[in-house]
């Protein structure tokens, strides 16, 4: 395969990369001006902004990044958001009072848990056979319900240390930076290239192609759902830095849920399986929490931000559907 | 020729036969349906009273209603994520409107569910963008809308005219109440408008198989504009009635509506794939979910078992008929 490809000439390599990486680029060229945008409007923007960015969208990134992986294996999890939720309060449960070594024993034992839970959630799925989103509905009450019983009301906490290491203070913006970076070059950049990876995209892109050829459904569908628990549970630790403690609400579950499919579609993972990266979608969260900050500077009601985001989704949603349908249609 | 064989056959076998082959998943629903009322009598006889009838009534018109709308939307293969919200625009413009007299109020009301309807379904039919994601961004657009609108051109009360207060919250006579009519009216329409019209053959025909419905010459996106106009119709119907019954209306007001619309569909046989299911199925979907909830609440359950209980119920349910529809 690899001498095969290696064989074509340069042209056609550079141009299947260029045409596989397009929208990623075109995410991150919008970044870059809204980015860009957003600085002019601000006096003094330097070190400190970035943190911010980077601090306050840090979960959210992570909750993108497992939409993702579980949409490019061809599912969907609308469970994403209670599972962020039942991390969050298990977390700041049991790191209320500890010092940094304790807290970090904890966040590892929590994302065994978050990954465990994925795994399940991806063994009913195939076990049962209902559809995805039928399962995840379901389970996303019965994970927001045990994070009520873990917490019953806002509160619990977590170590100074925990949250400077995570989140960085002040002007230090690499911390959040490389925590963000840290599962996307340690989980997601090998398993890409191993044949669990492949075998994701594989079943994204055609489940019955893919079973024909070998890949076995359930394994694959169990580790996508997994590694997508797993990318749920450090947006929760992510959340219990942020905020310093818990929060059982629903609502918070329900809106982070909708946040990261509006996410992928923007990072360019598409719905109906085995196309995109999670790089995509990181930016589009950036983007997404730039819309309102812009609008504030330029003296607009930043609650307009919503409709914004919702009209862009929809846009984007509907020139790439365009693109892409008129790209199939010469060949 | 043989589309009139399976005909004639079909015809000609007795209507009990037919009712037994068909609706056995029905009959099995109505047997769950009939389990937890019996549990309730048990856990509190005053369960069985009448004002307690008329409390489980009233909260369940405006789930099957907008159950019913997600019905349809599934029915073609779609779903729409953005029903709460628009009841809930529904209810706020309504409320606002009242000053105007109740007339004024509930068409305004009803018009911005016709207006949110024909964007999402112009957008889904037409421009063929993915209704997750359309209704998703409606939703948000609505939010917005509405957070915003509330401190400029929505401003003021939004008490709730007197006719709304009675239709939402109002009895007739004994056990019935006034929402009830309005969902009988309704839910009666649709369940023979999917069995009966034109439109609702084509609604299980685009979901079946919807390149196949265009070769065949059917203009799905005229099917997939009404579907989403419909429901959310009667997502605007569905909000007026909730916000009669509270009276008052914030943004809040039809939030925690959304899941249990899917999942009285789901539960009640509709396939979120599209072409199978139907309206009568979702109307026991959403009365067991209403009786359950009651339940739970006669148990005193705390919020968190409830909550785990419910998923687990929605999950037992779904896996029993995906057996059911898999085995037979």
């Amino acid at each position: 395969m690899t001498s095969l490809a290696a064989a074509r000439p340069l042209g056609l390599a550079t141009s299947r990369i260029a045409r596989r990486h397009a929208w990623t680029a075109a995410v991150v060229v919008f970044f870059a001006l809204l980015l860009a945008w957003n600085a002019s409007q601000t006096k003094s923007f330097g070190a400190f902004e970035i943190q911010t960015l980077l601090a306050s969208t840090l979960a959210l990134a992570y909750l993108a990044m497992a939409q993702s992986v579980v949409v490019i294996g061809g599912g969907i999890d609308l469970s994403v958001g209670a599972q962020l939720v039942l991390v969050n309060c298990l977390s700041a449960r049991l790191m209320e009072g500890t010092d940094l070594g304790a807290s970090l024993l904890v966040a590892a034992g929590c994302l065994a848990v978050a990954a465990a839970i994925g795994a399940l959630t991806g063994l009913v799925i195939t076990v049962s056979k209902i559809p995805d989103i039928i399962v995840t509905l379901a389970t996303s009450f019965v994970w927001g319900g045990v994070a009520l019983l873990v917490l019953h009301t806002p509160g619990g906490g977590t170590s100074g240390g925990f949250q400077a290491l995570v989140l960085g203070s002040g002007n230090d913006w690499w911390p959040a930076l490389l925590c963000l970076l840290a599962p996307l070059l340690l989980v997601w950049a090998p398993l890409r290239r191993s044949r669990a990876g492949i075998a994701i995209y594989a079943l994204g892109s055609s489940k019955n192609a893919a079973y024909l050829s070998g890949v076995d459904p359930l394994r694959t569908r169990v580790e996508a759902y997994a590694v997508g628990g797993l990318l749920c549970g450090l947006a929760g630790l992510a959340t219990t830095a942020f905020t310093a403690g818990g929060s059982p609400q629903s609502t918070i579950a329900m809106n982070a849920t909708l946040n990261s499919v509006a996410a992928i579609v923007l990072g360019g993972v598409a719905l109906a399986g085995g196309v995109g990266g999670l790089v995509g979608p990181v930016f589009a969260v950036w983007c997404l929490y730039l819309l309102p900050n812009i609008m504030l500077g330029l003296g607009v009601d930043p609650s307009y931000g919503e409709v914004v985001k919702g009209v862009v989704v929809v846009l984007v949603v509907l020139v790439g559907g365009l693109l892409r349908a008129r790209r199939k249609r010469p060949e | 020729m043989t589309g009139v064989a399976v005909k004639d056959a079909g015809t000609q076998r007795s209507l009990l036969a037919r009712v037994a082959a068909t609706d056995r998943s029905t009959l099995a629903l109505v047997g769950v349906l009939l389990a937890l009322v019996v549990a309730n009598g048990l856990i509190d006889r005053s369960f069985l009273s009448l004002s307690q009838l008329r409390n489980t009534l009233l909260v369940t018109a405006p789930l099957a209603l907008l159950a019913g709308g997600q019905t349809l939307c599934m029915l073609t293969g779609g779903i729409d994520l953005s029903v709460a919200m628009t009841a809930t625009a529904a209810a706020y413009v309504t409320g606002v409107q009242s000053a105007d007299g109740p007339v004024t109020a509930i068409v305004a009301g009803l018009l911005v569910g016709v207006v949110v309807g024909l964007v999402n379904g112009l957008a889904i039919g037409v421009f063929r963008v993915n209704p997750l994601i359309m209704t998703l961004g409606m939703s948000g657009i609505l939010t917005g809308l509405l957070t915003v609108g509330s401190q400029t051109f929505l401003g003021g009360a939004t008490r709730m005219s007197e006719i709304v207060l009675e239709l939402g919250g109002g009895t007739i006579v004994g056990p019935v109440p006034w929402n009830l009519v309005v969902w009988l009216l309704l839910g009666g329409a649709l369940v023979v408008g999917l069995r009966r019209t034109g439109l609702g053959r084509m609604i299980y025909a685009v979901g079946d198989n919807r390149v196949a419905c265009r070769l065949a010459g059917v203009r799905v996106w005229q099917v997939e504009t009404a579907v989403y106009t419909l429901c959310a119709l009667l997502a605007a119907v569905a909000g007026i009635l909730i916000g009669g019954r509270s009276g008052s209306v914030d943004l809040q007001l039809a939030g925690s509506y959304l899941l249990p619309s899917v999942a009285a569909a789901v539960i009640g046989g509709t396939s979120i794939l599209g072409g199978i299911g139907g309206y009568t199925g979702t109307i026991l979907g959403a009365l067991i979910l209403a009786v359950l909830d009651t339940m739970l609440n006669l148990l005193t359950v705390d919020e968190a078992l409830k909550q785990i209980l419910y998923g687990c119920i929605i999950l037992a349910l779904a896996w029993v008929y995906a057996r059911g529809t898999t085995t037979a």
